[in-house]
């Protein structure tokens, strides 16, 4: 099985195709999952962790801030990219995020544009990929 | 931040363009045109109604409404998809998310400290609220459809603690 | 009811005229949307008949009404990246060095739109000079609209969405209700003047750096020359001119030279020596 770049993380499967369609523009590829724990199940059972995760903050069984409490503490997960992607924009929610380990965060709702400026910052937008 | 009854109507209209031109319009040339008379407004008939519930420093809720052809091309626009393929539970999954962006959006100019819930959509009946008043309203025609968004107050419960 | 041909034409012409942005032919819609609100704050009865109004008997309130109603931004924050990259890195460095004995640079954001420029070297240099330090940045527009806005200092969601990184979207702005309003400690080192590059320029203390990007596509060569000139009198011996990708001096004003900062390119006044050992200038 070739290797897989991207884990998307929202309960709406509306949003998690419209993300796996952005983040084909930079050539990776997705897995999905519908909140925190089931994501955690999905990377666990991956050889090789993704480069990066899509993270939505509020679902139903763990939330996203508590996907990124968990996935921080592990040390397995430390090269992976983690983007809070969520209609909490409260500036004290982005700081929780970041505290809690968030490399970026992306406000709902967004263009494709913008997101690909974002992964771009984080150095995952390899050069003449971007649109 | 005194006045925490509602938003204003722009601040709704603005929060909807950003979604529209985000995901439903990202060219900008079928943006949602709003309507303000409110005869034209009663006339508009919704079936699919999406809705988040806000509680915590405010209590409410906000509504998206709409009818079957505006969920589908919705949907389509959403899932990049025609319109004819939308089956019910992409309309259900789209307006549930649309009503959590909005929701989430509206929330973020209340006071700190609240939450929004997961989204729920039902079809026919508009939701009823017996102990909240709409407070702020958005309608427009999208593509010749209808959309209503709605935020509704519980009554008293404006800086009621959680 | 779409809109007539011919208020799509005025309206697009105004927003020419008013703030040098174009409404492609099949915006009609989008127009319609964007004013609809406004005729409905004026008291009109509908698009058509604020347009008609308006057309008849020009007027300068309605008019900046639909300006701003149309001109949302679509610049992003740190635009393009290389050029904020090769000054933290290796221009603001010499500069720094340059400048010991004043400890102060001024900054020029030409052509600077609703103000993202500005702002991203206002954050730029807040984190790249050392304590002690001042900065001054102008930006400029040819639009009185851009410029309002450029000073009010508030953006969209959507516009804060782009290239803005969230540390220092949390560190450098604060909420103000639908909007992100810019903090008073960046805002009070940024200053904006309604100015056209063309015409002769008012009088300006010299500037370290001028940022003037995606401007001179829009002219023709003689203009491009006279720009350049402009600017090459208001900005100091060592001082740099960055450009747009697109762009460059070369065959329009020989008095520039192209030097490669990081990985892209900026110009200085060929006169000039390098700004580690420049005299006091």
């Amino acid at each position: 099985m070739s290797h897989v770049q991207a884990i998307l993380i929202d309960d709406s499967r509306a949003m998690r195709l419209i993300l796996r369609r952005i983040v084909g523009q930079i050539g990776f590829d997705a897995v999905e999952a519908e909140d925190g724990q089931a994501a955690i199940d999905l990377l666990n059972s991956m050889e090789k962790p993704p480069e990066l995760a899509l993270i939505d903050w509020n679902m139903p069984n763990m939330n996203g801030l508590e996907f990124v409490t968990a996935v921080r503490k592990e040390p397995k997960y430390r090269e992976m990219t983690l983007v809070m992607v969520t209609t909490e924009s409260e500036q004290s929610q982005i700081v929780r995020a970041l505290a809690a380990g968030a490399h970026e965060y992306v406000i709902k709702p967004f263009t494709a544009g913008a997101m690909i400026e974002k992964l771009a910052l984080l150095g995952l937008v390899p050069q003449g990929a971007s649109s | 931040m005194s006045d925490v009854a509602a938003l204003r109507v722009e601040d709704l209209h603005e929060i909807v363009e950003q979604v529209w031109s985000s995901y439903l319009d990202p060219d900008g040339i079928e943006p949602l045109l709003p309507i303000f008379s409110e005869e034209d407004v009663a006339a508009l008939k919704t079936d699919m109604h999406a809705s988040v519930s806000i509680t915590g420093t405010w209590h409410g809720h906000v509504v998206v409404a709409c009818n079957e052809p505006a969920a589908k091309n919705c949907s389509a626009a959403f899932l990049a998809m025609e319109a004819d393929e939308v089956g019910e539970e992409d309309m259900m999954d789209v307006l549930g998310e649309l009503a959590n962006i909005v929701g989430g959006n509206v929330k973020s100019m209340l006071p700190p400290g609240c939450f929004v819930s997961l989204p729920t959509v039902v079809t026919g009946e508009a939701p009823h609220y017996p102990s909240a008043e709409p407070v702020c309203q958005l309608a427009g025609l999208w593509k010749e459809d209808p959309f209503v968004i709605t935020m509704w107050q519980s009554s008293g419960a404006a800086g009621e603690a959680a | 009811m779409t809109l007539s041909q011919q208020d799509f034409s005025f309206v697009a012409g105004l927003v020419r005229r008013e703030a040098s942005i174009v409404l492609a032919p099949g915006k009609e819609y989008l127009v319609e949307a964007r004013l609809i609100p406004v005729a409905r704050q004026v008291g009109a009865a509908s698009v058509t008949e604020f347009l008609a109004n308006i057309q008849r008997r020009p007027d300068p309130t309605h008019q900046r009404m639909i300006v701003d109603a149309l001109t949302t931004n679509e610049t992003s924050w740190f635009r393009d990246r290389e050029p904020f990259t090769a000054l933290t890195e290796q221009l603001l460095p010499e500069l720094i060095g340059a400048r010991a004995t004043s400890r102060k640079l001024r900054f020029w954001s030409a052509a600077c739109s609703s103000g993202q420029e500005p702002y991203s070297l206002a954050i730029t240099l807040q984190q790249a000079l050392p304590a002690g330090w001042n900065y001054e940045i102008v930006g400029s527009d040819i639009s009185t609209e851009m410029i309002k806005r450029a000073e009010a200092g508030e953006f969209s969601q959507v516009e804060i969405n782009r290239g803005l990184p969230a540390a220092q979207l949390v560190h450098y702005f604060e909420r103000a209700g639908a909007h992100w309003r810019i903090a008073p400690s960046l805002r009070r080192n940024v200053s904006f003047t309604r100015l056209n590059l063309t015409a002769p320029l008012p009088p300006m203390p010299p500037f370290d750096v001028v940022f003037l990007r995606n401007v001179l596509i829009y002219f023709d060569v003689d203009t491009k020359r006279t720009v350049l000139r402009n600017i090459g009198r208001m900005l100091r011996p060592d001082g740099w001119l960055f450009l747009g990708a697109a762009e460059t001096t070369i065959g329009i004003d020989d008095n520039y030279e192209r030097v490669v900062a990081g990985r892209t390119s900026a110009y200085r006044l060929k006169s000039a020596v390098p700004a580690g050992t420049a005299r006091k200038g």
